[in-house]
């Protein structure tokens, strides 16, 4: 069964009485596992997509999938309590809550989840070992930096253990080595883990590490891709 | 979960300490001046009432049918005829410290110099009921019950009229007759029972002599009947009824005076209302601030599937910790407030005189604990303050998630 299923699904904007055709009869399947890279220019509508795979937002028309349920139809209750489950997200401002510690961060998710203390404990010192920021538990994040911040974040994500995780731009905020460190980890939790990673870029050294890679432009996919 | 709320509540609050502590702040003063303005008018009227019941009223009366207190009437048939027998029925009822017949008159007192218009009291100076006016006697002495030229006179007045003790002053009354009846007095004392209406117009002389003066051949204006405890009053007030007699209670008796100060609490709880409202709109606005600023943060939250319900409970836990806080300080501070009204007290000098006899307040007016209405000011600023976080609460738990990570 494929992780995602999108079917003609089209977003529009509203602002005043301009309208702004964001996505366009999108169709797309993404499965299990995949590493996936959606790039393309500015404005070609991949935020919009993957906050329509993420259930942040509805479709104008069409469907969107997730694990075979028919996410569009969820009341915002339903949507969230599929986010807290199913999918994790990564952002590329950071997002971490700046009031909680490392730590707290990723055990937020958890906690929404009803998870067991001990096995919260278990899960958020397994992720931070797998990040590499150990020693970092009891930093808040202006006690971190950027990299550091978002590694965080990439933990977070994966603390529900998700279906699939969404990351929108991780390493715009990031310089080279620190999104390199970023994007191995992702790799590397992906392959652990089994956990689906969709990522947004337009950088051309971090498309290189997608198994595949969706091209959009003007709101349409151009080219699918193939998953490796 | 609820615990982690608390966390991130408490911690959100501290990250503008500044703002949280001038909305505590808010909340505290605002909960301190309502308790001190209760506590305060709370005192001024118990304080009338009691001073009224201890020097004037007593907390019954038993008066002829026809008596009327304004005109101080001193016709046989608005007397009592038997005060002795009356007196001595009510003090043997339980619950009755002491009962004593009393007679009122009108009149006048002059000396070469100077004459003022007065009330004379005759009382029986053996009673208990007159024990604070034996005890205020500043100068000279108390009146023996056979004294038949002795009157006491209150200090201010005296003052004001330059008598001394040991002078003769002449009294003016009219008389059951309707003729008007002059004597001449010696002042044996001088008394101050702190209260100016009271000190400014009042001659005390012994009932037998007060009687015979006004011809009023043995009998009494009223029986005043203090009670060992007020609450008894209703109960005391039942036993005395008689188809002859009207029996009167401390509140019957302070009616007008009861009656201003409730037409006058009215405008203290508007202003109670006045400032719970401003309590409100600051913690809606810091709130509500608070909110605009983490706009973002909300939708990150809402990303995780943090749902609305518990963005709400969120904000309600930080609405609860600063009233809370707030409510705690704004007590110490009232309280301390009403300690300083209770035992140390306002000093209003002459303020109270010209208020009116109904009003028996001393130069100092005092302050008084009222743990019913205080904790009903604390509960009631601690649901304003909830319901303030309302509007925030319920915005923050509508913002879509998409709008929301746009900030």
């Amino acid at each position: 069964m494929d992780a995602i299923q999108l079917d003609h699904v089209s977003k529009i904007y509203h602002v005043g009485a301009i309208e702004t055709h964001a996505l366009n009869d999108i169709s797309l399947s993404i499965g299990e596992g995949e590493f996936t890279a959606l790039v393309g220019p500015s404005g070609s509508g991949k935020t919009t997509l993957l906050q329509l795979i993420g259930c942040l937002d509805k479709p104008d028309s069409g469907t969107v999938k997730i694990k075979g349920q028919d996410v569009t139809r969820f009341s915002a209750n339903k949507r969230a309590d599929l986010r807290r489950d199913s999918i994790g997200f990564v952002f590329q401002f950071f997002a971490l809550v700046p009031v909680l510690t490392a730590y707290e961060n990723i055990e937020l998710p958890l906690l929404l989840s009803g998870v067991k203390p001990a096995e919260r404990r278990e899960r958020v010192m397994g992720l931070l070992r797998a990040v590499g920021l150990e020693d970092r538990a009891k930093h808040r994040p202006d006690q971190m930096s950027g990299g550091q911040q978002q590694r965080v974040a990439i933990a977070r994500a994966l603390a529900p253990r998700p279906v699939l995780v969404l990351a929108d731009e991780p390493t715009a905020n990031l310089d080279t080595a620190n999104g390199q460190q970023a994007m191995e980890i992702m790799e590397r939790l992906n392959k652990e883990t089994g956990t689906a990673f969709v990522y947004a870029t337009h950088d051309p050294r971090v498309i290189s590490y997608a198994r595949r890679v969706v091209k959009m432009q003007d709101g349409s996919i151009i080219d699918a891709g193939i998953a490796a | 979960m609820l615990s982690k709320l608390w966390v991130l509540a408490y911690r959100d609050l501290w990250r503008n300490s500044r703002r949280t502590i001038l909305s505590m702040t808010a909340v505290a003063l605002g909960l301190a001046l309502l308790i001190i303005m209760n506590g305060y008018i709370a005192g001024v009227m118990d304080e009338s009432v009691q001073n009224n019941i201890r020097l004037n009223t007593g907390h019954i009366q038993i008066r002829a049918s026809s008596y009327n207190s304004d005109d101080m009437s001193l016709q046989w048939k608005d007397l009592l005829s038997e005060p002795d027998q009356i007196a001595a029925r009510a003090a043997a009822l339980p619950g009755v410290r002491a009962a004593a017949p009393v007679l009122w008159a009108g009149g006048m007192i002059a000396t070469i110099n100077d004459s003022t218009s007065l009330q004379i009291s005759g009382i029986d100076t053996t009673s208990a009921f007159y024990a604070p006016i034996r005890d205020s006697v500043v100068a000279g002495d108390f009146l023996a019950a056979d004294d038949r030229s002795g009157i006491l006179v209150g200090e201010r007045m005296a003052k004001s009229m330059n008598i001394g003790v040991g002078q003769d002053v002449s009294l003016t009354v009219v008389d059951s007759d309707g003729e008007a009846d002059e004597g001449i007095f010696t002042v044996r004392g001088l008394f101050s029972t702190g209260i100016p209406s009271y000190d400014e117009g009042t001659v005390l002389m012994p009932l037998s002599k007060a009687q015979a003066f006004a011809r009023a051949d043995g009998r009494a204006s009223s029986i005043m009947i203090l009670l060992d405890s007020q609450e008894a009053t209703d109960s005391v007030a039942a036993a005395l009824q008689s188809p002859d007699t009207q029996v009167l209670t401390w509140r019957d008796l302070n009616q007008a005076f009861l009656q201003t100060m409730e037409a006058g609490l009215a405008f203290y709880y508007i202003l109670d209302g006045i400032v719970i409202l401003i309590v409100a709109v600051i913690i809606a606005n810091t709130l509500l601030m608070s909110v605009f600023e983490r706009i973002r943060e909300m939708g990150i939250l809402a990303a995780l599937g943090m749902k609305g319900r518990h963005l709400t409970q969120m904000l309600l836990l930080e609405a609860a910790v600063l009233g809370l806080v707030g409510i705690g300080v704004g007590l110490a501070l009232g309280l301390s407030g009403v300690a300083y009204l209770t035992y140390v007290g306002i000093y209003i000098g002459d303020i109270a005189s010209s208020a009116g006899s109904g009003v028996a307040l001393g130069s100092t007016i005092h302050g008084r604990f009222v743990p019913g209405t205080f904790a009903g000011i604390s509960l009631s600023t601690l649901v304003i303050v909830m319901l303030s976080a309302l509007y925030p609460a319920w915005y923050a738990a509508h913002l879509e998630p998409v709008a929301a990570l746009r900030g």
